[in-house]
C-alpha cells in the first residue's frame, strides 16, 4: 500500500463496507513500532476507540456502557490494514458490516424503532 | 422548470420560516424599548446568515458533506467534541424555548397554562419527525409559516416613515439604556444567526441531492430566502416600535407582544399572533431536534436522513427521539419561556466562533469545494462575525447579568 498520511487519510474518515454499506468512521488508527519505525495495522471503529481519543475517561464510559448492554463482544470493531481495499474521500473495506459488530446498536436499536408509528 | 420550481419553493419557505421565538422576542423587545433604532442590528444579521447559509448549501453541494462530516474529517474528533457538545447543548436549550413559544401560542388561544401544552405539543413535534419526509418538514412547515407575514401586513398598514426606516439601516447610539441596547442587539444576533440553521441547510442539500451544477439553485434561495425572511423580523420590529413604544408597554411576556397587531387586526389580533407565534416555534422545534440527529449522526459516520425509513436510520431517529425528550423535560421545569429564550440566544452567540472559524477553514479548502472557494467578500464577513462573536461571547454575560 502507498505511504498513508494517518490524519489526513484515515483518521475519522467514514469507513463502508463491501457493498457500500456505512459502518461509521476510523475512530482510532493502531500502530505497530518495530526498530524499522511506526506502521498501521488495523483502524478501530466504535465508541469507545473514539471516547479515548477525546479523553480516557471518555473512552472508559463508553466501554462501560457497552458492557452494561452487553455490546462489548467483538467491539471495538478492528479491520486488519490487508483489509483496506480502497482509501479515498471514504474508506471501503472487504468486509460486509454483518461480518463484525460494527452495527450491533444499529440492530439492537431497530427494533425498539419499528414500533414507532408509520415504520 | 423543475429547478424553478425549488427556487421559488425554497425562497417562500424560507420567508414563512424565518419567524420563531428568538425573532419574535427580540424584534418586539426591541422595537418596543428603542424604536425603529436597531433595524440596523437586524439587517446586518440577516446578511451574514444569508452569507453563511449560502456557503454552507455550497460546501454541500460540491463536497457532498454536511458541516459536521466535513469539520469531523478535517479536525478530527479531538477537536469537533467541543463544537458538537456545545451544539448539542444549545439545541436542547433553543428546543426547551421554541416548546414553550409553541405552548404559549396554545395558551394565548384557549386560556389554559402553558406548561399542560408542553407534553402534547413535544409529542405532535416528534410524530412529525416520525412520520414526514424531508421535504414535508422543510416545505409544509415553511408554507404554513406564511401566516407569519401578517406582520408584514401590519407595518405596511401601519405607514412608517421611509426616511425613518432607512435612517435606522445606519448604526446609532441611544439617547438611553446603552447596555440593554448592546444586549439587544447581541440577542438579535444570536436569534438570527442560529448555529444549527447552518449544518440543517447542509443537510438539507445533502438530502435534496443538489449538485455543483445547481449552484445557483442554491445561491438564489438562500440570498433572496433569507433576505426576504430577514423582513418579516424587521417588521416584527416596525410594528412593535409605532404600537408598544408610543403606549410605553415593554414586552416582559409573549402576552405583551401579542397586543402589537390589535390596531390592525382588530379582534382577530390575538389569535393571529399566536398562529404566527405557534407555528414559527413548532416549525423551528421539529428543525431543532432533527438537525441534533444530524449533527450527531453525521459526526460519528452513522446512516442518517429525513427521507430514510425510520428503521434504516434506527440511531438517527433514536437520536431525535431522546433530544425531543430533553427538551419537553427542559421545558417542563417551568422556566419563563421569554427568559429562556433570551439566555438561550446569548450562549449562542458565545459558541458561535467554535461553530464559525472551522467552517470559514472548509470554505477555503479546495479539496472540500474545488473551485469554488469563497472570495474576499464572504471571507471578510465569517472572519468579521467570528472575531465579533468571541468579542460578544467575553461581553454578553455581564451585559445578560446588568442589562438583561
Amino acid at each position: 500500500m502507498a505511504e498513508l498520511h494517518l490524519a489526513r487519510d484515515l483518521e475519522d474518515k467514514r469507513v463502508l463496507d463491501r457493498n457500500g454499506r456505512e459502518m461509521g468512521r476510523v475512530d482510532r488508527v493502531v500502530l505497530e513500532v518495530t526498530q524499522n519505525g511506526a506502521h498501521v495495522t488495523a483502524i478501530e471503529i466504535g465508541p469507545s476507540a473514539l471516547g479515548s481519543r477525546v479523553h480516557p475517561v471518555v473512552g472508559r464510559v463508553a466501554r462501560g456502557l457497552e458492557i452494561l448492554f452487553r455490546l462489548e463482544e467483538g467491539r471495538p470493531v478492528r479491520v486488519p490494514v490487508e483489509r483496506i481495499e480502497r482509501v479515498a474521500d471514504s474508506i471501503k473495506i472487504d468486509l460486509t458490516a454483518g461480518e463484525t459488530e460494527a452495527l450491533a446498536v444499529e440492530q439492537r436499536l431497530r427494533g425498539f424503532v419499528r414500533r414507532f408509528p408509520g415504520a | 422548470m423543475s429547478a424553478i420550481v425549488d427556487v421559488i419553493l425554497g425562497i417562500v419557505t424560507s420567508i414563512g420560516g424565518f419567524i420563531e421565538v428568538g425573532s419574535i422576542s427580540t424584534s418586539a423587545q426591541a422595537g418596543a424599548e428603542f424604536g425603529f433604532q436597531l433595524l440596523w442590528a437586524i439587517g446586518v444579521a440577516t446578511v451574514m446568515l444569508a452569507v453563511m447559509i449560502e456557503m454552507s448549501g455550497r460546501l454541500a453541494a460540491v463536497s457532498r458533506h454536511t458541516i459536521d462530516a466535513a469539520v469531523r474529517e478535517r479536525f478530527g474528533i479531538s477537536f469537533q467534541w467541543v463544537p458538537l457538545a456545545a451544539e448539542l447543548a444549545i439545541d436542547t436549550l433553543l428546543l426547551a424555548a421554541e416548546l414553550g413559544g409553541a405552548a404559549i401560542a396554545v395558551k394565548l388561544l384557549t386560556g389554559i397554562g402553558f406548561l399542560w401544552w408542553i407534553l402534547p405539543i413535544g409529542f405532535l413535534v416528534w410524530l412529525v419527525l416520525v412520520l414526514c419526509g424531508f421535504s414535508v418538514i422543510e416545505y409544509g412547515l415553511g408554507l404554513l409559516g406564511l401566516v407569519t407575514l401578517s406582520f408584514v401586513y401590519a407595518a405596511y398598514r401601519l405607514q412608517p416613515s421611509t426616511h425613518d426606516l432607512v435612517r435606522s439601516l445606519v448604526p446609532t447610539m441611544p439617547h438611553h439604556d446603552i447596555v440593554r441596547y448592546m444586549f439587544l442587539s447581541v440577542s438579535i444576533l444570536g436569534a438570527t444567526v442560529s448555529p444549527y440553521l447552518l449544518n440543517f441547510y447542509s443537510s438539507g442539500t445533502v438530502e435534496e441531492k443538489l449538485t455543483e451544477k445547481e449552484l445557483w439553485v442554491n445561491s438564489t434561495t438562500a440570498y433572496l430566502g433569507i433576505c426576504f425572511g430577514g423582513t418579516v423580523s424587521m417588521a416584527v420590529l416596525v410594528t412593535s416600535a409605532m404600537v408598544l413604544g408610543p403606549q410605553h408597554i415593554t414586552v416582559d411576556s409573549y402576552d405583551q407582544a401579542a397586543l402589537m397587531l390589535v390596531p390592525v387586526f382588530h379582534r382577530w389580533a390575538i389569535a393571529l399572533f399566536a398562529c404566527s407565534l405557534g407555528i414559527g416555534c413548532f416549525g423551528a422545534s421539529v428543525e431543532i431536534a432533527l438537525n441534533a440527529a444530524y449533527a450527531f449522526s453525521q459526526a460519528l459516520g452513522w446512516t442518517w436522513g429525513a427521507s430514510k425509513p425510520r428503521p434504516d436510520a434506527a440511531r438517527f431517529s433514536s437520536v431525535f427521539t431522546l433530544v425531543t425528550i430533553a427538551g419537553v423535560c427542559v421545558a417542563l421545569i417551568g422556566f419563563d419561556p421569554l427568559r429562556l429564550t433570551m439566555i438561550s440566544l446569548a450562549l449562542t452567540v458565545v459558541i458561535m466562533p467554535v461553530v464559525v472559524l472551522p467552517f470559514l477553514a472548509l470554505m477555503n479548502d479546495s479539496r472540500y469545494v474545488n473551485k469554488h472557494t469563497s472570495g474576499p467578500i464572504g471571507n471578510t464577513f465569517l472572519a468579521a462575525l467570528t472575531v465579533l462573536g468571541a468579542v460578544l461571547a467575553i461581553v454578553v454575560v455581564p451585559l445578560e447579568v446588568f442589562g438583561g
